[in-house]
């Protein structure tokens, strides 16, 4: 396949069937329909499933159980509709299955609005279920990386037997832009599903369960220590980053996403200004590149975290430059975008943007 | 811009309207030519898409005297409801004004033209924008069921088409051309002429040769960040 024009939604889902997803369960919410509406059309057509729910708790809770079957699973909403999923998502990180969550944000909070937004930074690295779980979570900056992190998620999520969240903003999801499909996904030996709950003629003699209630407390702190271990060889295998611009940077900003492709022309402004600028632009919001903060220089003049929220990646900044450099924010929200002057006059004025 | 043997020099009607697959690019060519041939009003009939609508640039075209007329509600450029002002029948009623409608995409987006059934004694142009780089649309084949299904769906039919054909930044004039060999063949098959060719100013140049009339384009919805 040669190089095509599409939308990111459009990428996305078409990504995912190059991915090899069996099946789509989903709610419709702005901005994220064209993932729905595209997959509705070709997983049919195809002998897959897409299936309409009556909502996005129904929705996730196919996702646990076609999941459980051992089927390549996927569902995708925004914010709120998010929100509502955070149920289910709990128990399948609990039930250890793999799917794959596709989160198109948009301003909030609440029903917000349908404008561009990271403010579910919080929702997809602390998740709003209960319990010690945590997904793998991408943030792509343009089309050809959401395209290759989606065929990549599904391999991801059968390696670990975890969920993986594709998080964009709404930006990413309506804009266009050249892309190519052919591009390699790094190649993993996959373990058999010998766990699925697929019928007993696939394993006759072993009853497959997939759960996550342990009324006995003993075994269910054994059953967090094995998830804990778990995300800690996620953290040493599959954290990613960029650094953009790091030779002898004078200051650090740290974007993601949207927000990173702001930065890389403010950055490109500063340069001309006579101010180098590098930037820190995590690829996995968890595992967080706590790392990639070892190689600020120590004469850097500071930080600044920019987002499209108030201030919830700046959390993970924080704890990563642990003392060493002044920490500045800056962000924008509700669906504001700000042109590049805006991190440009940030940068100048970094003193006053100093919160620790 | 235009060389004799290639040319069809266009005399836009009065009323045009652009349809297309989605995606194809509509709403910049509805920019584009709007503030070229200064016409009086830009309608926005997209009730598909969320962003990237033409109602985002009133203010930018008002600067050229056009008039966008689009949706009635408070916050329309931040609403996605399919809702549109019964203002869109102005163009018709004074027919020495000359408007653009930017449809939405597909037979979907050009369902809105049913709207205009009383109205077919008018003499309208309905142009159909093609990108060959979008998946739906790159085969003659695809583009000729796309225009049947347009038809189909507005009760009009398409009076000429637009190529479109690019890859937004990265691309070239070989993409262009390659674009006009596969729109050469639905022209022929469908006896439709290509009014317009559009280029993107960065990669455009004097000595360029394509089907109908040239049309140098500025990209108004893509931040130079984007």
């Amino acid at each position: 396949m040669a190089r095509v024009l599409m939308k990111g939604n459009e990428a996305i889902a078409l990504a995912a069937i190059k991915g090899g997803v069996d099946a789509f369960y989903g709610y419709p919410i702005t901005p994220q329909n064209e993932i729905p509406e595209y997959l509705s059309k070709h997983l049919l057509a195809n002998g897959k499933v897409f299936l309409q729910s009556e909502s996005e708790v129904s929705a996730i809770n196919m996702v646990y159980g076609a999941a459980g079957a051992g089927k390549r699973v996927m569902t995708s909403s925004s914010s709120p509709g998010i929100a509502l999923k955070q149920e289910g998502i709990s128990y399948i990180a609990a039930a250890e299955l793999p799917c794959v969550i596709v989160s198109v944000m948009r301003g909030g909070p609440g029903l917000g609005g349908i404008q561009p937004s990271q403010a579910d930074y919080y929702q997809a690295t602390r998740g709003g279920g209960n319990g010690d779980y945590q997904l793998i979570v991408y943030a792509p900056e343009s089309i050809q990386e959401a395209v290759d992190v989606m065929k990549d998620s599904f391999n991801i999520a059968d390696y670990y037997r975890n969920p993986v969240m594709v998080l964009v903003d709404g930006l990413i999801g309506q804009m266009m832009e050249s892309v190519d499909f052919d591009y390699p996904v790094k190649e993993r030996k996959l373990p058999e599903k010998d766990w699925a709950t697929n019928g007993i003629i696939n394993h006759p003699g072993r009853r497959n369960v997939a759960n996550s209630l342990y009324l006995d407390p003993a075994l269910l702190e054994q059953h967090n220590f094995k998830l804990q271990a778990k995300y800690n060889q996620i953290k040493k295998n599959e954290t990613r980053f960029e650094l953009v611009n790091f030779d002898n940077p004078e200051y650090v900003i740290v974007a993601y996403g949207t927000m990173a492709r702001i930065c890389r022309s403010a950055i490109e402004m500063l340069k001309k200004d006579g101010i180098e600028v590098g930037m820190i632009r995590p690829i996995t919001l968890f595992p967080y590149p706590e790392k990639a903060f070892d190689q600020i220089p120590k004469k850097a003049k500071g930080i600044l975290t920019c987002e499209l929220s108030m201030g919830q990646m700046l959390d993970d900044v924080l704890i990563a430059n642990n003392g060493r450099h002044k920490v500045g924010f800056f962000g924008r929200t509700g669906g504001m975008v700000p042109d590049p002057e805006e991190i440009v006059d940030a940068i100048k004025s970094f003193n006053e943007r100093v919160v620790k | 811009m235009c060389k004799a043997n290639y040319c069809t020099f266009i005399i836009m009607k009065n009323i045009t309207f652009l349809t297309g697959y989605y995606g194809s690019g509509k709403s910049e060519l509805a920019m584009n030519l709007s503030i070229k041939e200064k016409v009086d009003y830009v309608v926005d009939l997209d009730i598909i898409n969320p962003y990237f609508r033409t109602r985002e640039q009133e203010s930018l075209l008002s600067q050229f005297g056009i008039e966008t007329i689009s949706s009635d509600l408070d916050y329309k450029i931040h609403i996605d409801m399919p809702y549109i002002s019964k203002r869109v029948f102005i163009p018709f009623n004074n027919q020495e004004k000359r408007a653009i409608y930017d449809l939405g995409g597909n037979d979907q987006g050009a369902k809105l033209l049913r709207q205009f059934d009383n109205y077919h004694d008018t003499e309208i142009d309905l142009f159909l924008v093609v990108n060959v780089f979008r998946p739906e649309s790159g085969d003659p084949e695809k583009i000729i069921k796309l225009i049947n299904q347009i038809e189909g769906m507005s009760g009009f039919k398409i009076t000429g088409l637009i190529n479109n054909s690019n890859l937004l930044r990265d691309t070239t004039i070989e993409d262009i051309l390659f674009g006009e060999e596969i729109i050469k063949e639905v022209s022929k098959k469908k006896n439709l002429p290509i009014v317009y060719t559009a280029v993107w100013e960065n990669i455009y140049a004097d000595n360029l040769v394509f089907q109908g009339e040239i049309l140098k384009l500025k990209l108004y919805f893509r931040k130079n960040w984007l």
